[in-house]
C-alpha cells in the first residue's frame, strides 16, 4: 500500500518519526513523502496529500500539522475528498471502515508519538465496509 | 447567540444533552434533526447545519455523529463554512481563535457528556483573533466550486433515499 505524507513546520517532527516508523518496522508500506521540507503552511501541505490520493498516485494518506483540525478542514473542501482528524486509536479504525477516509490528519500538538504510531495502524490496518456505509459516502461525492 | 444542532441516529441522547446545555446558557437552538434512533445518514444533517450558517440563519453550528468524522466533512463540503472536527477544548479554541470556524464537531460516541459540552462551550466563548485572516481566505479559497442545487433544497437526497427506501444500499 502507498502512503502519501506530508506536513507544515508544526508537523514536520511528527512526519518524519512516523515515515521512519513505516519505513523500518518489517511494514509493507511504500511512503511517498510530499514535504522532504516543511509546507509554507497546513493548506499546502494537505493539499499534497489530498491531491496524491484523489489522482491515484497514492492509496491513502496522512497529514501533519499542530491541531490536525486544518488540515481536515482544508482538504475536506476539495470535491470528494474525506480526511478525519484523529486523535485517538477508535476513530482511527472506525473512519476507515465506515467513511472510507482517504486521509488522516494528526495534530503533532495533541498527539504524542506512542498515540500516532498507534492510530496510524489503526487507520492502515483495516478496509472500508461498503454496505450501508456507501449511501452517506455518495452523499458526501454530491457536494462541492 | 442562535446555534444550530445536527446529528445522525448514533448520538440523538447526545445532542439533546448539547441542546439543553445551549438552552440553559440562554441560546436559541435550530434543531435540525435527526430526532430519535431510527437509522439515518449524517450528510442529510451535516448539509442542513451548514445551510443554517450560510444563510446567516444561525451564528454556528454544532455537528455530531459516531467520531465527527462524516458530519464534519459533509459540513465543510460548503462555501462560507469552516467545520472543525476536534476532540478536546484546545482544538476547539483553537479553530475559533486562528481558523474563524464556524461550525464546530465532535464524535458524540468518542467523548463523554462532560469533554461534550466543554468542547462546546469552549469553541463558543472563544473570539477569532483577527490575526489569521489570509490563512482563512486560503482555507476558503480551496472550495473554488460551487454545487447551487446542494444550498436550501429540500429535495436534494431524493434519488439516493430513493435508492435506500429499494434496498439498493445493503451489508
Amino acid at each position: 500500500m502507498k502512503i502519501a505524507l506530508a506536513s507544515d513546520k508544526a508537523g514536520f517532527e511528527l512526519k518524519n518519526y512516523i515515515k521512519e516508523y513505516l519505513e523500518n518496522e518489517g511494514k509493507d508500506y511504500e511512503v511517498v513523502d510530499l514535504s522532504e521540507e516543511p509546507a509554507a503552511d497546513f493548506v499546502d501541505s494537505s493539499l499534497l496529500v489530498t491531491h496524491a490520493v484523489l489522482d491515484g498516485k497514492t492509496d491513502r494518506g496522512i497529514m501533519f500539522d499542530e491541531y490536525g483540525t486544518g488540515s481536515a478542514m482544508a482538504s475536506n473542501k476539495v470535491h470528494g475528498m474525506v480526511t478525519a482528524n484523529v486523535t485517538e486509536e477508535n476513530t482511527a479504525h472506525m473512519t476507515t471502515q465506515h467513511n472510507g477516509a482517504k486521509a488522516i490528519a494528526i495534530g503533532a500538538g495533541i498527539v504524542g508519538k506512542k498515540r500516532a504510531e498507534s492510530i496510524v495502524d489503526e487507520y492502515l490496518g483495516v478496509n472500508y465496509a461498503g454496505g450501508r456505509h456507501q449511501i452517506r459516502l455518495d452523499m458526501l461525492e454530491k457536494l462541492y | 447567540m442562535i446555534i444550530a444542532l445536527g446529528n445522525d441516529h448514533i448520538v440523538t441522547d447526545t445532542k439533546i444533552k448539547i441542546s439543553e446545555m445551549l438552552k440553559a446558557m440562554g441560546h436559541k437552538v435550530i434543531d435540525v434533526g435527526t430526532y430519535d434512533h431510527t437509522r439515518t445518514h449524517y450528510p442529510i444533517y451535516g448539509l442542513r447545519v451548514a445551510n443554517l450558517v450560510r444563510d446567516g440563519k444561525a451564528d454556528y453550528g454544532v455537528v455530531l455523529c459516531g467520531t465527527g468524522v462524516g458530519i464534519s466533512t459533509a459540513a465543510d463540503k460548503n462555501q462560507g463554512i469552516r467545520a472543525a472536527l476536534v476532540a478536546d477544548t484546545t482544538a476547539a479554541k483553537y479553530a475559533k481563535e486562528h481558523l474563524n470556524a464556524n461550525v464546530i464537531s465532535f464524535g458524540g460516541a468518542v467523548v463523554g457528556e462532560h469533554l461534550a459540552e466543554e468542547i462546546v462551550k469552549t469553541f463558543l466563548a472563544a473570539d477569532y483573533l483577527g490575526e489569521d485572516d489570509d490563512l482563512v481566505k486560503k482555507i476558503d479559497a480551496v472550495e473554488s466550486e460551487d454545487n447551487p442545487e446542494q444550498h436550501d433544497n429540500p429535495h436534494f437526497y431524493d434519488h439516493e433515499m430513493k435508492l435506500w427506501d429499494e434496498g439498493f444500499y445493503h451489508d
